[in-house]
């Protein structure tokens, strides 16, 4: 008797046991589940993107900019053409723009929406009215291009809004639509989804979610997207606890900023804030009712609904959207018309996106992440400003890719081929301006100009030529040079007998020409006499970092740079003679608008100003009567670029650099097997960069003279000084005391003067 | 005339002196030497913010203008000075250089240019090449 009662009552408390054993296990999972709520929900939610900005075009009087090209770059800015009654609008009538910025945030302090007036005249910007006070402001910047993100982890891209920044048409009509008891339930509605099963019955396919917004959240928030009965139970366990722990405008600010509404090659577009930028280019506020029906409508099927690649069934669904809401009397019948008829009015491109300009995007992240960690930058949503100029990186990749192809097709290559990059920046600042890394530019790949290491061939001449011309007792550019057959022997390595282009020997030629005309032969005995090591050192100087070989062949450039490489060299003799690192970011900012980091304009001469000087001055001649004589139908003479023209070994490599006044640019073009291109420097490389340049508007070259520098009238023939007494004679700039001080047999005063300067020289030694 | 005459005498007596004396002086805002107007009130902008002491929105405006007008030393000096104010001589000495390059026959920045090279040095410690710094200023003051 007593053994029974023992044994049931053994039996009640296993099952008690277990019972409280699975309540507990509950209530720990339970527990779980709300640790997990609550710390994500109150800890940063969302990691944001670092945004990356164009510089800003600035206006002010005597600006060269047209009016047609002012309003290419609203375009650009994603400008609404028509009606001036926003910021981001503007007119045109001829000569005359008028035009509202948006208000942006600056490094340097925020500027407002500016209403007003641009008045042109030609090529220039002749003056500025702010059409609200009647003021003339001496300048005034139009809002940056974003040209991309660093992205988070999966691509997320969002822009955070408060939930009071949200048009109420835009939550009524989402709640609506979607959960339309979201105010009475507690995370999860029955009635919803009874609602949903009873039209999904009669329905062949799904219409219905039957979800609430809470429920969505959470499974966009915590959950992955397997439809198991245990993560519905999961996901509705939780909606209960959201709810309970927080505010429906809490959860509903939260479901606005989370929710996916579109995609951009491999960026994902979150939230509504984000949404209003990518599909209307404005921001939530300033939404319509159309406009936001439409976004609401998207919730369902960002892709099916797609408005740029759908926009029947997207039109469709908004009006779905909005006849909702009039039959709930949410909106009046007059709005539903309207609103109705509207037409999508989404932008014809997303105004930013997975970066148009990868290539640079690419520097630019190189270049922050010596500052900042990655994490760092694809999670605290930081500002960065950057150097990039859309109208030269427009004219950059046009000019790239049309001349390619065209190359292609006169020399019978086959179709694609050939491959490019170009490196283009400001000659006093380094400022990056355009960076292009191939020919299919947006798409993010290899990156030619900052990572395709190629033999730069007679680029590097002008580090032999600086060398010599820093010894002006020496060298200067009429001194004799010779060009006759060189056989070179090193030990331990195998005979040297550089050649011409022209397999000819030029014998006695001027130091200029020689450079002008890119000799080989006269350049690798001039090397050879100044020593490998003094030309290194020069390369090193002009901002060559890599570690150069010390054999003679290094004197023609068969060592590899990067085209990023070659533009820090030239950049040092397009700025006189100043190391100027090349930048690309200008400042740093946080998402508040906070300045956090600027990097600052720099220079330290590194180099003679007057070798400089005079090495610039042989620059112009190659482009005068050199190599680089092609320029001249792309470019007047008057501009007098300098420049430089490089082909490697079996022509596969094509270079050139040049500069104007204002602006340096490289252009490498090859083939990625590193094959044979068929092309000169002067061939290739030149036309590329002719046809930029010639849509950029240059500054003509005029270096300032340094002290150290005069120039002396020589005789043509001879190089001697010459008098009037000579017909054909040429303005040489010398390093004070290295000029010819022989006067040439053409002037008058030749042979008595000559016997003279004989006895002066012969006593002044 | 008389009147100009004993000004000049005076604004010569007082730019000799400074040139050995450099200092305060040194601060007086030279014209930009720019007719236009943007770079004005950059640089306007660049001083009063210097003077309350916010030097690297000064340098930063100053860089704006310079995008401007690349060319225009008075404004390369400008952020030379903003730079040696930030404690960087090393880079504000590079900068007054780069100043000069552009100078061409304006003697007065010339001179400001080596003064501020002087200071750079000094600060730096480097006394001899003060020295030098500052009697190429005087020097070139004489010229004038």
């Amino acid at each position: 008797m007593r053994r029974l009662k023992l044994k049931k009552y053994l039996r009640l408390r296993t099952f008690v046991r277990a019972g409280v054993l699975l309540l507990a296990a509950l209530a720990v999972y339970v527990l779980y589940l709300d640790v997990t709520i609550q710390t994500q929900f109150e800890g940063k939610r969302w990691a944001l993107p670092a945004r990356v900005y164009a510089s800003p075009l600035e206006l002010y009087p005597g600006k060269k900019i047209s009016a047609a090209q002012l309003s290419e770059e609203l375009m650009a800015l994603n400008y609404r053409h028509g009606n001036l009654n926003e910021p981001g609008s503007y007119l045109r009538d001829r000569e005359r723009i008028e035009l509202i910025t948006r208000p942006f945030a600056y490094w340097d302090g925020a500027q407002p929406a500016l209403r007003m007036a641009v008045t042109f005249s030609g090529k220039q910007i002749t003056g500025i009215e702010n059409l609200d006070t009647g003021q003339s402001p001496p300048l005034a910047r139009l809002d940056p291009l974003l040209i991309g993100g660093i992205y988070p982890a999966h691509n997320e891209d969002r822009v955070l809004v408060k939930l009071n920044e949200v048009p109420p048409a835009l939550v009524r009509a989402l709640i609506t639509v979607e959960d339309r008891n979201f105010y009475e339930h507690h995370g999860v509605d029955p009635r919803g989804i009874a609602r949903a099963l009873w039209t999904n019955l009669r329905a062949a396919d799904a219409v219905q979610g039957g979800s609430t917004l809470t429920q969505q959240l959470v499974k966009n928030f915590y959950l992955t997207s397997d439809r198991t009965l245990r993560r519905k139970a999961t996901e509705a366990i939780m909606a209960l606890l959201l709810d309970a722990h927080y505010l429906k405008d809490e959860i509903l600010e939260a479901y606005v900023n989370e929710i996916y509404l579109g995609q951009d090659g491999n960026r994902a577009i979150h939230g509504f804030g984000l949404a209003a930028q990518y599909y209307f280019d404005r921001p939530l506020q300033q939404l319509s009712l159309s406009q936001a029906a439409l976004l609401v409508g998207l919730v369902k099927g960002p892709s099916y609904y797609d408005p740029r690649r759908h926009p029947e069934r997207a039109a469709a669904r908004r009006n779905l959207v909005l006849a909702e809401l009039a039959e709930r009397n949410a909106i009046a019948t007059s709005e539903y018309l309207s609103a109705k008829t509207a037409p999508l009015d989404v932008t014809v491109r997303a105004p930013m996106g997975t970066s148009p300009y990868p290539a640079f995007l690419g520097l630019v992240h190189r270049q922050l992440r010596s500052d900042y960690s990655d994490v760092d930058l694809r999670s605290e949503g930081l500002r960065i400003f950057t150097t990039l100029d859309p109208r030269t990186e427009r004219a950059a990749e046009q000019a790239l890719a049309t001349r390619l192809t065209t190359l292609e097709k006169q020399r019978r290559i086959p179709a694609g081929v050939l491959e490019g990059a170009i490196v283009v920046t400001s000659t006093e600042h380094g400022e990056v301006l355009a960076m292009v890394g191939g020919r299919r530019t947006r798409y993010e790949g290899f990156n030619r100009a900052l990572d395709a290491v190629r033999q730069i061939g007679s680029l590097i001449k002008p580090a032999v030529y600086l060398a010599a011309l820093s010894r002006p007792s020496q060298y200067t550019l009429t001194t004799r040079l010779d060009d006759s057959p060189l056989v070179w022997k090193e030990p331990g390595i195998t005979e040297w007998a550089p050649q011409n282009y022209d397999k000819q020997f030029h014998g006695d030629v001027e130091l200029r020409t020689a450079l002008a005309e890119s000799y080989n032969v006269s350049s690798a005995r001039l090397g050879l006499a100044l020593g490998l090591p003094a030309v290194i050192e020069s390369a090193h100087q002009l901002g060559i970092e890599r570690t150069l070989p010390p054999y003679g062949s290094t004197l023609l450039g068969t060592i590899g740079l990067t085209p990023f490489e070659v533009t820090q060299m030239y950049q040092t003799l397009a700025s006189g003679g100043f190391l100027t690192p090349l930048r690309a970011i200008r400042e740093v900012q946080t998402p508040d608008g906070v300045p956090l980091k600027r990097y600052s304009l720099s220079v330290a001469q590194a180099v003679d100003p007057g070798a400089t000087y005079l090495t610039v001055t042989a620059l112009q001649q190659v482009v005068q009567s050199g190599t680089a004589t092609g320029l001249s139908a792309f470019l007047p003479a008057d501009l007098k670029i300098a420049g430089k023209t490089g082909t490697t070994d079996d022509l596969r490599d094509s270079w050139f650099a040049g500069f104007t006044g204002d602006k340096l640019a490289i252009v490498w073009v090859g083939r990625d097997d590193n094959q044979s291109t068929g092309l000169t420097g002067a061939a290739g490389a030149l036309m590329v960069w002719g046809q930029m340049m010639a849509t950029l508007d240059p500054e003509p070259l005029t270096p300032p003279m340094p002290e150290s520098i005069e120039l002396v009238r020589v005789d043509t023939k001879t190089g001697l000084r010459a008098d009037s007494g000579c017909s054909d004679t040429v303005e040489i700039p010398y390093v004070r005391g290295s000029a010819p001080t022989e006067m040439a047999p053409c002037s008058g005063r030749s042979p008595v003067q000559s016997i003279k300067n004989w006895f002066r020289r012969l006593f002044e030694r | 005339m008389n009147m100009r005459y004993a000004i000049s005498v005076f604004a010569a007596l007082a730019l000799s002196s400074c040139a050995n004396l450099p200092g305060p002086s040194e601060s007086e805002p030279q014209s930009v030497g720019s007719d236009n107007n943007a770079v004005v009130a950059l640089v306007e902008s660049a001083r009063l913010d210097a003077a309350a002491g916010q030097f690297s929105v000064a340098a930063s405006h100053l860089e704006r203008a310079l995008r401007i007008e690349p060319r225009n030393a008075a404004l390369w000096h400008e952020l030379a000075r903003v730079t040696l104010n930030q404690g960087q001589p090393d880079q504000a000495a590079q900068l007054a250089t780069k100043s000069n390059t552009f100078a061409g026959q304006n003697v007065a920045l010339r001179a400001s240019n080596w003064r501020l090279i002087g200071q750079a040095r000094t600060q730096t410690g480097d006394r001899e090449g003060a020295e030098s710094a500052f009697d190429k200023a005087a020097q070139i003051e004489r010229q004038r």
